[in-house]
């Protein structure tokens, strides 16, 4: 069940009223119906998987909490294996076994070993991710192990994150699983006005710019430079709006109910360097690398080769989460090639500006364009369907300056700048100006109704109601 | 908690109550806008709709728009003619406005141009046929046409302004500019120029490729396509009219494809159905001054095929 989709608009209303309906005590068999039912909507066979690593989870998070020592860390690590196992026959095992065929052949063998035709399950990265991080929260000492069953299983499928994150941690959510959440007009209210934002990012500006971006990178050998160079600044502004509207529909509909999930994104697109960039864009999942990850490896406190290595890890194991393809790898090693680059520059850089002495209002507006432009190009790989599709696109790029491509019709470009105008001037407002024109939260109420009311038809007269997917499902 | 919950649903009726008033008087104006056109897509779509009464109408996508000149087949046949074609459309819209069309009137005689890729299997097809919304309202017998894209239609039709979703930049330029849009000529729309020998080198390498042929050679049809397709005949066939189903020029010859074999199947059900095929005449094959882009024969390659065409239909 798409958030993008009346279906799940139907599914939310029934669902809420009911949660303020039921006592408390049964509000938890309700959400976790309600979960499985969502699930279950996409691929209903694949509950099992989520079945077989909740239970796993559960009993691991129990033993581990009564455990010590040796049989502590082996508890852990057979939770770990069971999760990293169901991860990789899902979504790696035919890569692995693709790469494998392709070493072996050159070598002149045939590769014995079959490939599995399966589909891969919605959001397993992400609720595997969770449940991972319930039992590493648990083996250190940081989280209570649940006894309940039902809340435990809630904590990895609660609806709103399920199949796209935020992945949380266990103590932030699973304490909130057992307070009991009246109505509160204030937070419902907020809780749907968040909604209302991440649709108008999903439905009037991903959906609108992916009909612009499926043209160009469907077939990346027919565009000339100017245009993939539009295509990938507008991929770049459609995956952002895809799965932070995905985030913020997911985190208003769980305030609805009284729930708060961590943030996600933090308009990544006003970062002045790649640092920064990774501290705004898909905060739940950079923090659990470097909690999980980065900081065990060592983190900053080793020898600076070895930190440069840490940091070249977690970006090339962030580019594998993201799917089973090169173009990820690619992906996260250029990322990782920034923020090395970024890191051994730095005092270098600083000195140069106390050299030249540029306006710092100029540096910033620098250093945001040369992250958006660095950031950009690292998504052609993230978009292209394979290496060869990503190295035709860049080999384009020599011919910018000609005529681009203006897509199927002028009136798609022209709603897909009016998209863009509007998503910048309310994020420059949330990131710079704070303190005014806050329209939505306005003390007359007339003005936060008449807000709403546009915002309403701003979403039905521009958006895309074709039912698009988000992007970040198939992770 | 309770006064929460009372002012709450006290103010979101209240809301819904402020949210329709405005939808219908939105509604209200983009509506006058979209049937006050003079020209455009629009204008032609609302006349084809409401207003057609000629001999000879030619339905079909953007091919049938850009290659059939009614000027030159009124004086040909002596009787008055119209391009109800609508761009980047496929069976089941010509389904959809013939229903509209045979509720007022039967013309004389039909002319079809259809193409294999219509009969490809994929949904978007239906979600096209969105671009009937506004006339729902007049003409209820679209609504089933148009429940195919989703099973949502019905609600998202309650409002007054979804119909206008997606088109508010052609129709306020179409209303504020109608002097700088070129006229059509009875539905009629040819495009301008030639297409380049290295924009056919590209197509010729595109075609080759193992996807598109793929396509083109796939046996994997669209049966709801193909029951609309048939159910267009059956309507003319039963009614008398003098019906040709054509494939128009195109830039490159063509194997008959598992598609095409199906339509001239269908279309041979019929008594007065006949099956025209351009697709490998020579006179067109690879004559890129002929077409303006690689869909599409320019103004010259499409007065000439009509002309090309007449002995055919007497």
């Amino acid at each position: 069940m798409l958030f993008n989709s009346l279906d799940f608009a139907f599914f939310f209303i029934v669902v809420t009223i009911a949660y303020f309906l039921f006592p408390h005590r049964y509000r938890w068999i309700l959400l976790l119906g309600a979960s499985c039912y969502f699930y279950m909507a996409f691929v209903p066979i694949y509950i099992l998987i989520l079945g077989f690593t909740i239970v796993i989870d559960y009993f691991a998070g129990i033993y581990i909490e009564k455990s010590e020592g040796r049989r502590r860390k082996l508890l852990l690590i057979c939770s770990l294996v069971a999760n990293v196992g169901v991860l990789v026959v899902f979504k790696y095992y035919n890569f692995l076994n693709e790469s494998l065929s392709y070493i072996i052949g050159d070598f002149g063998y045939k590769n014995p070993i079959p490939y599995l035709s399966i589909l891969l399950p919605i959001g397993l990265s992400f609720h595997t991710f969770q449940a991972m991080s319930y039992t590493i929260e648990v083996y250190r000492g940081n989280q209570k192990a649940e006894k309940h069953f039902g809340i435990y299983s809630l904590y990895v499928m609660f609806y709103p994150q399920l199949v796209a994150g935020p992945i949380e941690r266990p103590q932030n959510i699973l304490h909130q699983m057992h307070e009991k959440h009246e109505f509160e007009y204030a937070r419902v209210v907020s809780g749907l006005q968040l909604m209302l934002w991440g649709f108008f990012k999903k439905l009037v500006v991903a959906d609108r710019l992916s009909i612009y971006v499926n043209a160009v990178y469907g077939h990346p050998d027919l565009h000339n430079g100017s245009t993939v160079v539009i295509a990938s600044l507008f991929f770049a502004i459609q995956i952002y709006c895809d799965f932070s509207g995905y985030s913020d529909i997911a985190i208003g509909c769980a305030r609805v109910m009284g729930y708060d999930l961590m943030i996600n994104f933090r308009r990544p697109y006003f970062s002045k360097s790649i640092s920064e960039f990774w501290g705004r864009w898909h905060i739940s999942l950079s923090t659990w690398f470097r909690d999980y990850l980065y900081i065990p490896l060592g983190g900053n406190r080793v020898a600076r080769q070895r930190v440069y290595l840490n940091l070249m890890i977690v970006f090339i194991v962030s580019g594998i989460w993201h799917g089973a393809n090169y173009t990820f790898i690619i992906w996260g090693l250029l990322h990782g090639f920034y923020s090395l680059s970024g890191m051994i520059l730095k005092p270098y850089r600083e000195k140069l500006v106390e050299k030249i002495k540029i306006n710092s209002h100029i540096l910033n507006v620098l250093n945001i364009v040369l992250t958006i432009l660095l950031v950009t190009f690292a998504w052609i790989f993230f978009r292209a369907a394979t290496l060869g599709d990503a190295w035709s696109l860049i080999r384009n790029l020599k011919s910018f300056g000609e005529k681009p491509f203006v897509g199927d019709g002028i009136s798609n470009m022209a709603h897909s700048i009016l998209a863009i105008v509007l998503l910048f001037i309310v994020e420059y407002k949330m990131e710079y100006i704070t303190d005014k024109f806050n329209f939505f939260s306005h003390k007359l109420a007339w003005v936060r109704w008449s807000a709403v009311i546009i915002a309403l038809f701003i979403i039905m007269l521009f958006g895309v109601f074709s039912g698009g997917q988000f992007i970040y499902f198939q992770f | 908690m309770k006064p929460d919950i009372i002012i709450f649903l006290k103010r979101i009726v209240l809301f819904m109550l402020l949210f329709i008033a405005a939808d219908q008087a939105l509604g209200f104006l983009l509506e006058h806008i979209y049937f006050n056109q003079e020209k455009g897509q629009f204008a032609q779509t609302t006349y084809s709709v409401d207003r057609t009464h000629e001999d000879i109408l030619v339905f079909g996508s953007s091919r049938a728009v850009r290659h059939y000149s009614p000027a030159i087949l009124s004086k040909a046949f002596n009787m008055s003619c119209y391009n109800v074609g609508r761009d980047a459309q496929m069976i089941p819209y010509y389904t959809a406005i013939q229903d509209v069309i045979f509720n007022r009137y039967k013309p004389k005689m039909i002319l079809l141009d259809v193409n294999s890729w219509e009969l490809a299997p994929g949904e978007s097809k239906y979600e096209k046929l969105s671009i009937l919304l506004p006339y729902c309202r007049e003409h209820p017998e679209l609504v089933k046409y148009i429940n195919q894209s989703s099973k949502w239609e019905k609600i998202k039709m309650l409002s007054r302004t979804y119909p206008y979703n997606s088109s508010l930049f052609i129709l306020g330029y179409n209303y504020l500019f109608a002097n700088r849009i070129p006229a059509d000529d009875h539905g009629y729309a040819p495009l301008i120029g030639e297409m380049t020998d290295a924009m056919l080198e590209d197509h010729k390498r595109r075609m080759a490729s193992g996807e598109e042929a793929k396509n083109d050679n796939s046996r994997d049809i669209d049966e709801k396509s193909l029951a609309y397709y048939e159910q267009f005949l059956a309507k003319t066939a039963s009614s008398g009219i003098k019906t040709y189903v054509i494939i128009s020029p195109k830039i490159l010859n063509e194997n008959l494809n598992y598609r095409v074999e199906k339509l001239i199947e269908i279309a041979g059900r019929f008594k007065n159905v006949k099956f025209i095929n351009f697709s490998n005449d020579p006179r067109y094959n690879y004559r890129y001054e002929k077409f303006a882009d690689v869909f599409h024969l320019n103004k010259q390659g499409a007065e000439e095929f009509t002309n090309d065409l007449i002995p055919l239909l007497k």
